[in-house]
C-alpha cells in the first residue's frame, strides 16, 4: 500500500509535467507562429473581415504611399507601372499571389484585427464603415526603382532573372528589395500566368540558392577561428585539385600558383577554400555555418523567409571540399546572404531584418514601432575585422573592383555558382558587400540567374551593386 | 497517514468558487441571450447554473466529497454546453440533457463504489462484467457504421452511443480489481482484448488510452520496473509496427509533421485549427465572435481551439490548470485510499481524464499526432460526457469512502474528547 501511494505521487508528477510541457508548448508555439498562421491566405476570418473593414494604407520609408483604399473600397497602388513593379514582391498584391507580402502577412494590421475595444465602440457609434490601420515600411521605394532599371542598364544583366537587398547593418531595416521577373499588380493577365519565369515568386526572400564563392566568406570565418596560423600560410594552386575520384577547378580554369589566405579569398581560388574545408572537417564548417543562421528555422517577426541549408552529415569528402566554396547542396537566399555581409560591416553581429516601421491606428495614434533587434552573432568581432579587410580588398584589388564607386569604402565577395535548374546547367552570379561609411551603413546583395558561361558575379552582379552603393550616396535620407 | 492530515485542513476554495461559476454562466448565457433573443438561451441561463448548484452543493452535502473537484468537472461541462450553445445550438441542447444525465450517473458511480466496499458478492459479478464488456465494445464491429475512418458507434434508433466509453469505465473496475488481488492474468486477458477489438476499429486513441492507463496502474500496484518498461517497450513496438502497416497511421504522422504541405485534404482540419488558435490571441476574440465553426469537427475533437478562439490563449492555459487541478485532487484522493483496490481505482479515473485531455489538446496544438479522442467534459457527445462524469464519480466515492474511514479513525481515537463537544461528528 505505502509503496502503491508513492507510484501514484510518482504517476501524478508524471501528469503534471506533461502538461506543463503542453502549456509551454502551446504558449510558445501561438507567440512565435500566431502571425504566419493568421495571416494565411486561406484563414477564412481575413476573407469575411475583408468585406466589412477598409484596408488601411501602406507607406514607404519617405512617406510615398504604396497602397490606399479610396472611399469606394477600392484598393489602389502606386500610378506610375515602373513603381508598383518594383515594390511588388514587398508589397504583395490585392489578389493574395505574391505569398506573405506586406498585403497579406500584415492582414492582422491592415484589417482592423489589433483595434482595441473602445476603437470599435467609437467606429461603431460614428457609423462610418471601419478602418484598418496604416503601415510605414523601412522599404525606399525609389530606390527599389533604381534597383530594378539597374538590372537593365547592364548589357549582360539585361532581361535576366535575379534579386536584390538593401539593408541597414547598423539596425537591420530593409531599404530595398527586389525580385525579377516582377508583375504590374494592375494588370495580372493570362500573360503573367504563364510566365515560365515565375513572376510571382520572391526570389530574394523564397528562393535559396547554392552562394558560391560568397559562401567563401564563412569558411573563411571557420578557417580564421579553427587553424590559428592560416594568415601566414602559403597555399599553392595547381589548377586541379585531385579530392575522392574527381578534381576542383577553378572559376575560368585559372591557375593561381603559390598564395597567402587572403590573397585566395581576393582571387576567390576554389582550391585554397576545398582544402581549408577538408582540414577542418565538415563538423567545423556546418558550426560556423549555422552560427551563421543555416539551418536555423528563420522566424522574423516581419518577413517569411526560407531557411537557408547546410547539408547534414556523412558527407564524401568531395561533397565536404565543394561546401568550401559554397556548393554541394550549400543554399541560402539573397537576403540570408545580405545579413551575411551585414554581419562582417556591424562587428560580427548579424541584426534581425525589419520591415515595418511603424503602424498608426485611424486616429493616428501609435500601434506598433520598430525595435532593432539583434538576430546572432555571426562571428566574433576580431573574425569580423580581419573579414572586413579581406573583403575591402576584393574591390579593391580582386575579382570586385566592377563594385567600386568614386568616394566610397566599397567591401565585398563576389561569387559564381554552377547548378542544374530542371535538368539543365545553369549558373549565377553573386555580390554580397556593403560600405564602410559611418554615415551610409549598408549591405548589399545582388543575385543574377543564369548568367552567361564566361561570365560570374563580378562580371554582372558588382556592376549592379555599384549603381545601388552609388544612388545610396547620392540620395541617403532623401 | 499522519502526512495526509495537514493537506486535509489545507482550506479549500468552496462554495464561493461554485457561486461564482454559476454566475459566470449566467451572465454568458444571457450575453448570448441578447444576441438573438431566443427563449432557449433564457432557460439555459437558469438551467445551467442550476445543474451546477446541484452537481456541487445538492452531491457534496449528501455524500461528502471533495468540492473542489466537483466544482472544477460542472466548470468544465458548463464550459462545453455554453460555446456549443454559441456554434451549434442543436448540440448545445443535446449536451445539456446528457449533462443533467451525467450528475445522476456520477451519483450512481459514487453509490457503486461505496456499495462494493460493503458487498463482497460483487466480486463474483466480475467474470460476467468483462464479458459483457467485449461483448460491447464488438458490436460496432458488427452493427456498426463507418464515421471518419473509424468504426466505434453503434445505433440505436436517433441515439448513437460509443461503446468504448462505457467499456472504460468497466475496464477500469476489474482492472483494479483483479490488480489489487494481485491476479495478473485475468486482467491482462481482458486489456489485450480490448485493445484487440479496438485495432479492428482503428480507433487508436481509444486504443492510446486503455493501454497507457493500464500500463500505469499496473506500475503503481506493482512497481514492477522490468515488467513496465518491457510493457511500455511493447507498446512502442506496436505503435511503430502500426505505423510501418498502416497506411492511415502513417499519412496522421504526415499530417502532423507538416499539415500546410496538404492544405486543401488532409491538412485542412489541423490548419484551421491552429489558424482559430492564432485568432484568439492572447484574449480572445470574444464570447460569440469569430468563426470557429469553420475548423471541422469542432464540436468535439477541435473544441479546445474554439475556446482558445473566443476567449484567448490565456484562458486555455487556465483551462489546462483546471485538469490539472483535477489530477491534483484525483491522486490526493487516491493516496488517501484504505484499500489497494479503491486507490487505484481513483487514479485510474485520474489517469483516464488526465491522458485524454492531454492527448487531445497536444494534437490540437500540434505537439502530437492528432488521435480522435475527445476533450473530457467539454466536448459534445452523451457517451463522452457521461463517461467522463462517471469517472469522476468514481475518484468521488472513494473520497467519501476516506472521509468515513477518517470519521471512524476519529471517532476511535478521540472519543473521549470529541463525546459532545468538537464539530468532529460528520453525519
Amino acid at each position: 500500500m505505502k509503496q502503491q501511494r508513492r507510484q501514484f505521487k510518482f504517476l501524478a508528477v508524471l501528469m503534471f509535467s506533461l502538461f506543463l510541457v503542453l502549456a509551454f508548448y502551446g504558449g510558445y508555439s501561438v507567440i512565435q507562429y500566431g502571425n504566419r498562421w493568421f495571416s494565411s491566405s486561406r484563414n477564412p476570418r481575413v476573407r469575411s473581415q475583408k468585406e466589412n473593414v477598409m484596408a488601411g494604407d501602406i507607406l514607404d520609408r519617405n512617406g510615398i504611399i504604396l497602397a490606399y483604399t479610396d472611399t469606394e473600397g477600392e484598393r489602389h497602388y502606386q500610378a506610375e507601372e515602373a513603381s508598383r513593379r518594383a515594390v511588388v514582391h514587398v508589397l504583395g498584391d490585392r489578389q493574395g499571389q505574391v505569398a506573405n507580402g506586406v498585403e497579406s502577412f500584415q492582414t492582422a494590421y491592415l484589417y482592423g484585427f489589433q483595434s482595441t475595444f473602445p476603437e470599435l465602440v467609437r467606429s461603431f457609434l460614428s457609423g462610418e464603415s471601419r478602418r484598418g490601420d496604416d503601415i510605414t515600411l523601412t522599404l525606399d521605394s525609389r530606390l527599389c526603382t533604381q534597383m530594378m532599371l539597374s538590372f537593365d542598364a547592364h548589357e549582360k544583366t539585361r532581361g535576366l532573372r535575379g534579386a536584390a537587398v538593401v539593408m541597414n547593418y547598423r539596425t537591420g531595416e530593409l531599404l530595398g528589395e527586389i525580385s525579377l521577373p516582377n508583375f504590374d499588380p494592375d494588370r495580372i493577365d493570362e500573360a503573367v500566368y504563364q510566365n515560365p519565369g515565375q513572376p510571382f515568386w520572391n526570389r530574394a526572400t523564397q528562393s535559396i540558392y547554392p552562394p558560391g564563392s560568397t559562401f567563401k566568406t564563412i569558411t573563411a570565418a571557420a578557417a580564421l577561428m579553427n587553424l590559428p596560423d592560416i594568415e601566414n600560410e602559403q597555399f599553392t594552386c595547381t589548377g586541379e585539385l585531385p579530392v575522392d575520384n574527381g578534381f576542383i577547378h577553378d572559376f575560368g580554369n585559372a591557375r593561381h600558383g603559390k598564395l597567402s589566405f587572403q590573397n585566395a579569398y581576393r582571387v576567390s581560388c576554389n582550391q585554397v577554400f576545398a582544402q581549408v574545408a577538408l582540414r577542418m572537417g565538415d563538423q567545423e564548417l556546418k558550426k560556423a555555418a549555422e552560427k551563421a543562421g543555416f539551418n536555423d528555422n528563420f522566424l522574423f517577426r516581419d518577413l517569411v523567409v526560407e531557411n537557408s541549408t547546410y547539408p547534414a552529415d556523412n558527407r564524401t569528402e568531395a561533397e565536404v571540399a565543394a561546401s568550401g566554396f559554397g556548393q554541394s547542396a550549400v543554399a541560402a537566399t539573397p537576403l540570408h546572404m545580405c545579413m551575411v555581409a551585414a554581419s562582417v560591416a556591424n562587428g560580427g553581429v548579424m541584426m534581425e531584418p525589419i520591415l515595418l516601421r511603424e503602424v498608426r491606428s485611424t486616429l493616428g495614434d501609435l500601434r506598433y514601432e520598430a525595435k532593432t533587434r539583434v538576430y546572432t552573432q555571426a562571428m566574433e568581432a576580431w573574425q569580423a575585422e580581419i573579414l572586413d579587410g579581406y573583403m575591402r580588398d576584393v574591390v579593391v584589388n580582386g575579382t570586385g573592383s566592377r563594385a567600386s564607386v568614386s568616394g566610397l569604402t566599397v567591401c565585398g565577395k563576389t561569387g559564381t555558382a554552377d547548378s542544374t535548374q530542371n535538368g539543365e546547367p545553369i549558373s549565377y552570379g553573386w555580390f554580397i558587400g556593403y560600405l564602410r561609411e559611418e554615415s551610409l551603413p549598408y549591405a548589399v546583395c545582388v543575385l543574377v540567374e543564369d548568367v552567361a558561361s564566361g561570365d560570374g558575379g563580378g562580371s554582372t552582379a558588382a556592376p549592379i551593386a555599384a549603381d545601388i552603393f552609388a544612388y545610396l550616396r547620392d540620395h541617403d535620407g532623401k | 497517514m499522519a502526512k495526509d492530515k495537514p493537506e486535509k485542513r489545507l482550506r479549500l476554495p468552496g462554495s464561493g468558487l461554485a457561486a461564482t461559476v454559476m454566475l459566470f454562466f449566467m451572465t454568458a448565457f444571457l450575453l448570448l441571450f441578447l444576441r438573438d433573443f431566443a427563449w432557449q438561451g433564457l432557460a439555459l441561463a437558469a438551467a445551467v447554473p442550476l445543474g451546477i448548484w446541484i452537481g456541487t452543493h445538492v452531491i457534496c452535502r449528501s455524500f461528502h466529497v471533495d468540492m473542489l473537484l466537483l466544482t472544477l468537472t460542472n466548470f468544465l461541462c458548463a464550459l462545453g454546453i455554453l460555446v456549443l450553445y454559441d456554434t451549434n445550438k442543436a448540440l448545445a441542447y443535446h449536451q445539456a440533457m446528457y449533462y443533467g444525465i451525467g450528475l445522476a450517473a456520477m451519483i450512481a458511480c459514487i453509490y457503486l463504489v461505496r456499495w462494493t466496499k460493503s458487498v463482497k458478492v460483487w466480486r463474483y459479478l466480475t467474470w460476467p462484467m468483462g464479458l459483457v464488456s467485449l461483448i460491447l465494445l464488438s458490436l460496432p464491429l458488427l452493427i456498426g457504421r463507418e464515421t471518419n475512418g473509424a468504426k466505434n458507434w453503434i445505433y440505436l434508433g436517433s441515439v448513437s452511443v460509443q461503446p468504448s466509453e462505457i467499456v472504460k469505465i468497466s475496464l477500469l473496475i476489474l482492472v483494479c480489481h483483479f490488480m489489487s488481488r494481485r491476479q495478473m492474468l485475468p486482467w491482462l486477458v481482458f486489456s489485450v482484448g480490448c485493445l484487440g477489438i479496438l485495432m479492428l476499429q482503428k480507433d487508436l486513441g481509444t486504443a492510446l488510452l486503455y493501454y497507457g492507463v493500464t500500463l500505469m496502474l499496473y506500475f503503481a500496484s506493482s512497481s514492477n520496473v522490468l515488467l513496465t518498461a518491457l510493457g511500455l517497450g511493447g507498446g512502442v513496438g506496436a505503435a511503430v509496427m502500426g505505423y510501418r502497416m498502416f497506411a492511415h497511421v502513417k499519412k496522421r504522422v504526415a499530417i502532423w509533421k507538416n499539415p500546410f504541405a496538404d492544405y486543401d485534404h488532409a491538412g485542412y482540419q489541423i490548419v484551421q485549427g491552429l489558424m482559430a488558435l492564432a485568432s484568439g490571441g492572447l484574449v480572445g476574440v470574444g464570447l460569440g465572435l469569430g468563426s470557429p465553426t469553420t475548423i471541422p469537427v469542432y464540436q468535439t475533437d477541435f473544441i479546445f481551439a474554439v475556446i482558445c478562439e473566443q476567449f484567448g490563449l490565456v484562458f486555455g492555459l487556465f483551462v489546462l490548470a483546471m485538469y490539472v487541478a483535477i489530477i491534483w485532487r484525483g491522486a490526493v484522493i487516491a493516496r488517501g485510499a484504505r484499500r489497494s483496490f479503491h486507490g487505484l481505482l481513483a487514479m485510474g479515473a485520474t489517469l483516464m481524464i488526465a491522458l485524454q485531455t492531454f492527448v487531445i489538446i497536444g494534437g490540437v496544438i500540434k505537439m502530437i499526432p492528432l488521435t480522435g479522442v475527445t476533450m473530457p467534459f467539454v466536448s459534445s457527445g452523451g457517451s463522452s460526457l457521461v463517461s467522463s462524469m462517471c469517472l469522476i464519480g468514481l475518484v468521488q466515492g472513494v473520497e467519501s469512502l476516506n472521509r468515513d474511514d477518517l470519521t471512524e479513525d476519529e471517532r476511535m481515537t478521540e472519543m473521549p474528547q470529541t463525546f459532545g463537544g468538537k464539530r468532529g461528528g460528520r453525519r
